[in-house]
């Protein structure tokens, strides 16, 4: 690991200011940073703690229905608080389907939004094309080893899937990313928090250098509660997705009124999927209608004989996920 | 340059005169410790000319606001002298400017330099204790740009001792503190500085953190890179932690922190600071086993052993949260925890048992 300055920040302000400095990075629960760090994937010169800049990291209910959970909230609090259980359970189920007790106790809201890829080439510094890492120097995977790839979304440059189960149900939440900059304040739907690689897979983000994330919001959607996340991996516990699906269904007399799917483990970044969401508006709930929409969701995949089965993978995803929160 | 922590100096007397409001004087602040600092350049461009002088509201983006968030909470007095005028921030984190006024002000600032040994064109440092003595200084012919930057490391440091463990006064050590933080800070940087440049890895110096482990505060300095798991096993000999993949994804390394399971390889030991940690060594809290202890040895909970503190962790963390009843569940619960033996129908049943006596 390459040496670096501690900074420990007490509030924003303070983060921010010293955020300014050239190489200076974030960390909150360190569970993808430090592990990038002894690689040699990452090397910041300055790690700021944010760790204390927000004592509370609290969960707050809003009077209008929503709910603001801080950037420093853990994993675990966020997935076992009464209110995400209740009223936006499917980022309750993606949290507890993601890693292990360990790194939910650990991992933050804020670091989540930034957990990095888990392609292979990616963290592999004798790899030496990867262009998310070394910017232009090739793309080891393309040709490679791609059974963990993604299949939405890609670009000739990279084909790294996003691996966050907690951003895929924030999709599906409509959630909003609040953060604090050198120019202010701003907000940032979910939707565009997470970029395409198309030519420039280093930038993950919509974050400038130095933009802190100091909390989202979950508005109170009539899709919220009728929510869920349905993951398929290689193991019954602590993998990463092979396919997974958040859905959102505002069911009224049988009919979708307003419906939201976000795809995960098939995609370069937490995928809405509005072809499918298209497809399930005004319809009966019942599976050949979610049947169709799971085709829809996938129509434009671009796939390897690795990871061709992805795409059935997703579609049954899809279909369960929309079968669970219809039944419940 | 010239750097001194003499203990017996007393802290030269001045005034700063400000209009009709009394004087700030050593003795203005009773016996609140004092850290000084006379710097070069006029006050405003110092602050790039956006200070909002107002009492409790100084706006800066030149590290100030750094200097005073750290500074908040120690209970000592900030007071920077430019060249034309003067800003003090209380303890309570209250502000106020102090001139530029007229000649006379100027005079007062002339002679508060030359008594403090600080000539024109230099920038001094000093640390001052509630018996005004002057236990840190230091003076700089040539300042580098970025004091209060400076400054705010210095007292950054400062904050990582805990102050909760010692049988000084708090004052007392918040002064020593900040002298030798500030002497660290700044003694070593140019040393630092006049490395080659970082072509190879280096090292950019040790911290001082104070971990809280198994009800006792261990103070150490570690590299800001060192794990906690690396803290524990090779600087205080508390072996019982165990290192298996050391990236987060065998559980072997998992202690509580703040009455959570964590991955110890995955924590950095400074910001483990603070937090009362509990790793295996510590979980009975006396002579008798834990209880799941005791299970693990009657239900044969292991093979080799190599994974079981951590097992046995994390299953303290799996009971105290209280989200595991059937097997299953407790099987989902302990994921974190590879076993390569295979121990695990023999781990459910332990951790069951426990659960069940608990």
């Amino acid at each position: 690991m390459r040496g670096f300055r501690y900074l420990r920040a007490v509030d924003p302000a303070a983060a921010l200011q010293a955020a300014g400095t050239p190489g200076a990075a974030f960390i909150g629960g360190g569970t993808t940073l430090i592990d990038l760090m002894k690689l040699g994937v990452e090397s910041p010169e300055t790690l700021i703690d944010v760790n204390h800049v927000d004592p509370g990291a609290a969960i707050e209910d809003l009077p209008d229905g929503g709910l603001r959970i801080a950037a420093g909230a853990r994993n675990s609090d966020v997935a076992y608080h009464s209110s995400v259980r209740a009223r936006f359970p499917a980022l309750s189920e993606a949290l507890l389907a993601g890693a292990s007790p360990q790194l939910r106790n650990m991992a933050t809201v804020g670091g989540n939004l930034m957990q990095r890829t888990r392609c292979a080439y990616f963290r592999d510094v004798a790899v030496g094309e990867c262009n998310k890492r070394a910017p232009g120097s090739g793309c080891a995977a393309q040709g490679g080893w791609t059974r963990m790839h993604a299949i939405l979304g890609g670009s000739p440059r990279c084909i790294a899937a996003h691996p966050s189960d907690m951003c895929v149900a924030m999709v599906a939440l409509d959630a909003v990313v609040h953060t604090q900059g050198p120019r202010g304040a701003r907000q940032i739907a979910i939707a565009d928090f997470h970029t395409l690689p198309a030519d420039h897979p280093e930038i993950e983000t919509a974050l400038e250098h130095g933009e802190l994330i100091t909390h989202v919001t979950l508005p109170a959607a009539p899709f919220a509660s009728r929510s869920g996340y349905v993951k398929v991996r290689d193991r019954a516990a602590f993998a990463f997705a092979l396919a997974s699906a958040a859905v959102a269904v505002d069911l009224h007399a049988g009919r979708m009124r307003a419906v939201r799917v976000a795809l995960g483990g098939v995609a370069t970044k937490p995928w809405r999927s509005r072809e499918a969401e298209a497809v399930l508006v005004g319809q009966p709930a019942r599976r050949s209608s979610f049947e169709h929409a799971a085709a829809a969701a996938l129509r434009g995949a671009d796939v390897r004989p690795d990871n061709e089965f992805k795409v059935k993978l997703a579609q049954r995803a899809l279909v369960r996920a929309l079968e669970t929160v219809v039944g419940r | 340059m010239d750097s001194s922590r003499d203990g017996s100096r007393r802290a030269p007397s001045f005034t700063l005169r400000c209009g009709r409001e009394p004087p700030v004087s050593l003795e203005r602040f009773g016996g609140q410790p004092i850290v000084l600092a006379l710097c070069t350049g006029p006050l405003a461009t110092s602050w790039r000319g956006d200070v909002a002088l107002e009492r409790g509201a100084v706006r800066d983006d030149d590290g100030l606001g750094a200097v005073r968030a750290e500074l908040r909470g120690l209970g000592a007095v900030l007071l920077l002298v430019f060249d034309d005028g003067a800003l003090c921030f209380g303890p309570e984190d209250e502000a106020w400017s102090i001139g530029p006024g007229d000649a006379r002000d100027a005079a007062d600032r002339a002679a508060m330099r030359a008594r403090y040994g600080v000539s024109p064109g230099a920038t001094g440092l000093f640390v001052i204790d509630g018996e005004r003595r002057l236990r840190f200084s230091y003076i700089e012919v040539a300042p580098r740009n970025g004091t209060l930057h400076t400054i705010a490391g210095a007292l950054s440091a400062t904050g990582h001792i805990d102050m909760s463990r010692f049988t000084l006064s708090r004052r007392e050590l918040v002064v020593s503190s900040l002298a030798a933080a500030f002497a660290l800070t700044l003694i070593e940087a140019p040393v630092r500085a006049a490395a080659p440049a970082p072509a190879v890895e280096v090292a950019p110096g040790e911290v001082e953190v104070t971990l809280q482990i198994n009800g006792t505060a261990r103070r150490l300095r570690v590299d800001p890179r060192a794990t906690l798991l690396d803290a524990l096993r090779e600087r205080l000999g508390m072996t019982g932690t165990k290192k298996g993949c050391d990236q987060g994804q065998c559980g072997a390394c998992t202690v509580l922190v703040g009455g959570r399971r964590v991955n110890a390889c995955l924590t950095l030991a400074v910001m483990a600071e603070g937090a009362p940690i509990t790793t295996i060594e510590g979980l009975a809290g006396g002579p008798a086993l834990h209880p799941l202890q005791t299970a693990f040895i009657a239900c044969d909970g292991f093979q080799c052993g190599y994974c079981t503190s951590g097992q046995i962790m994390s299953a303290a963390g799996l009971l105290a949260e209280g989200h595991a009843q059937t097997d299953d569940e407790v099987r989902e619960q302990m994921s974190g925890n590879i076993c390569r033996c295979g121990a695990y129908p023999n781990i459910v049943a332990a951790i069951q048992k426990a659960r069940k006596e608990l």
